[in-house]
């Protein structure tokens, strides 16, 4: 975008809402149009977010990219540098540079079924392409199984509950799997029986069946989830080539220069933050470390 | 490749010229050591160094560098960069450097690096290699390009290669002090290669050797050179072509700050270290691992990310060679 790449573009804040006692979702719109109109990213696309005088840090673009004028990002307080964030209001401004990374190959998927699977956070990145396949129409039928901790983790609750209400009707299913049990979690079971359960998020696949040979499935979680994921989804049949993952390092950079993304063997290297951060199963049976 | 001759009793001459082209830099000897530091005349340069503590990467990815400035609320570019002249670099050097270009320079290009990069004028020396080196095996012992000017050493003067544009230029402004090559200084050219080539006593087996370290990733040799290893990131502050870095905004004063680059090592405990405090790399066994497999990657248009310059080596506190662990770890496949 600038002659320097490092350099970030000014963002102002729009909204601040609380998602969890943890997370929050910031929407964003470039203050020089000029700009605002230039930003397009696909889902699974990330930025970093510039705090001037404090520091950068990497957060995977959460909203559509078929909503335009505006983009949002669920951050979470982790660090130093986030919970200066989660301190700013409406009408303050961060830098933003990006978009960066591959992103989902969504054209490529047209007209599939796309099982979303998500865990704690990993949900983020994936509510881009929730939300831009039920916008989009695109694609057959999109099926979100999200794994959470208890019922205040649920990110983008309101939407969730929607969709657990509403979403046959806009070719999409939700199901939900708690850990820690609550009298809302209670309720919620009581309200779609067969769609919300106590378990992780491998316990959502019982009873459902996808037609391998059109669905691709899209992961996001915590790095421990990937594996069991990936080894439920294998044993369905479905090809490791259709097995999209996106994944979490410490990017500092976004372009592949400053080295700590890198994973991999000497026959392998991949900089997560240049050739993904999203990679198909295949890709993580050839680069060791990856999940 | 244009080759000239610079006899050595033109040479003071020179090196005098060269500084129309920028601030010198040439290794200079202090006590045991020798580094890359600003030089007047010929005789400071310490011309039969075995090898500098930092490698010349420093002069394009520096130790600490503010590159971003931040004044009243706003970032201001902070590309800027004089001409310079980096006298005296062996051939690994080179090799090293562009390497970093790979890096640095592919799309979208580091500003800072490349704008250091066209600023400097690159002129390298031959050398004769010590027990460290074993650049030989990864053929990165003679520099093809990569370079504005190369001076091999002759007994009555330089053998010159002529590597660039900017080389040309040189040679033409200071044409008086050049003559033609004679058949006899090709002779002694072949005859210093040739007694160059025999002297390396280290040799890294890389055949198949991406692949080989790629089924020893269990190998028990890793364990047992990482519970030796200090981690202490020498290593990783002395290579050539180790770049990572860290970034981070430090205020000067109540309205002024800057964004600055400093080095960091994947010997660090914080180098996997993600929000929340996942650490993609959590042992020293992982970490010691990594940096041979980033060493040992091969890229078919650049070749291994190791150019044998032998620093790790010397500068590792607890003595740990490269060479013997890679053959090691290959031994232990059989």
């Amino acid at each position: 975008m600038s002659e320097n790449p490092y350099l970030s573009y000014e963002a102002r804040i729009l909204e601040v809402k609380d998602l969890t006692p943890r997370e929050k979702l910031f929407t964003l719109r470039f203050t020089d149009p000029e700009v605002g109109e230039r930003f397009d990213f696909k889902p699974g696309q990330f930025v970093i977010v510039d705090v001037r005088g404090f520091g950068e840090f990497p957060i995977s673009l959460c909203s559509p990219p078929t909503r335009k004028g505006y983009f949002q990002l669920c951050i979470r307080k982790a660090g130093r540098m986030t919970k200066f964030v989660h301190r700013m209001e409406e009408g303050d401004t961060v830098g933003i540079r990006g978009p960066y990374g591959n992103g989902f190959p969504m054209e490529k998927m047209e007209g599939s079924n796309l099982v979303l699977v998500a865990g704690g956070l990993g949900m983020a990145p994936l509510r881009s392409v929730l939300w831009y396949a039920i916008d989009s129409g695109k694609y057959e039928h999109i099926w979100l199984l999200y794994g959470t901790k208890a019922y205040e983790d649920i990110l983008f609750r309101d939407e969730i509950v929607h969709l657990l209400r509403h979403g046959e009707a806009m070719n999409c299913s939700v199901k939900l799997a708690y850990e820690v049990e609550s009298p809302s979690c209670i309720y919620l079971e009581e309200g779609f029986s067969q769609k919300v359960c106590r378990g992780v998020v491998t316990d959502l696949f019982r009873g459902e069946e996808f037609d391998v040979n059109k669905a691709y499935a899209l992961i996001c979680g915590p790095p421990v989830m990937y594996k069991f994921v990936v080894r439920e989804l294998l044993n369905r049949k479905l090809s490791p080539g259709r097995i999209y993952m996106t994944l979490e390092r410490r990017m500092r950079c976004g372009i592949g220069k400053c080295g700590h993304c890198i994973v991999g063997t000497s026959t392998s290297i991949k900089y997560v933050c240049r050739d993904g951060p999203v990679f198909t199963y295949w890709d993580a049976l050839s680069t060791r470390g990856l999940i | 490749m244009r080759y000239i001759k610079l006899p050595s009793e033109n040479f003071g001459e020179f090196f005098n010229s060269l500084r129309a082209w920028g601030k010198v830099y040439g290794p200079v000897k202090k006590g045991k050591v020798c580094s890359f530091q600003e030089v007047h005349g010929v005789e400071e340069v310490a011309l039969d160094y075995k090898r500098t503590t930092l490698p010349p990467k420093k002069f394009f990815v520096r130790p600490r560098d503010a590159v971003l400035k931040l004044k009243n609320g706003r970032w201001e570019n902070g590309v800027e960069s004089e001409p310079f002249v980096l006298f005296g670099l062996h051939s690994c050097d080179i090799h090293g450097l562009k390497i970093l270009d790979k890096v640095y320079l592919s799309e979208p290009a580091d500003p800072y690096y490349k704008a250091r990069r066209e600023n400097a004028t690159v002129i390298g020396i031959s050398c004769i290699p010590d027990e460290y080196c074993f650049c030989k095996s990864l053929g990165t012992d003679f520099a093809m390009d990569g370079f504005d000017l190369f001076l091999h050493e002759l007994p009555d003067g330089w053998l010159v290669r002529v590597g660039s544009v900017r080389g040309h230029e040189i040679a033409w402004e200071n044409e008086g002090l050049f003559e033609e090559v004679t058949e006899g200084d090709l002779a002694n050219f072949r005859a210093f290669e040739e007694k160059r080539a025999k002297s390396f006593g280290r040799k890294l087996n890389k055949e198949g050797l991406a692949d080989m370290l790629d089924l020893a990733y269990n190998s028990p040799v890793w364990k047992k050179y990482a519970d030796i290893c200090l981690a202490c990131g020498n290593c990783t502050m002395v290579c050539p072509t180790c770049r990572c870095y860290e970034v981070c905004d430090r205020w000067l004063n109540a309205y002024e700050g800057v964004r600055e680059r400093r080095y960091d090592s994947c010997f660090m405990e914080s180098h996997g270290l993600v929000a929340g405090g996942h650490n993609f790399r959590p042992t020293r066994l992982d970490r010691f691992r990594h940096r041979y497999y980033c060493k040992s990657y091969f890229d078919p248009s650049a070749g291994f990310n190791c150019v044998g310059c032998g620093r790790c080596d010397e500068f590792c506190p607890a003595k740990i060679e490269h060479v013997k662990v890679l053959d090691e770890v290959r031994g232990s496949l059989q």
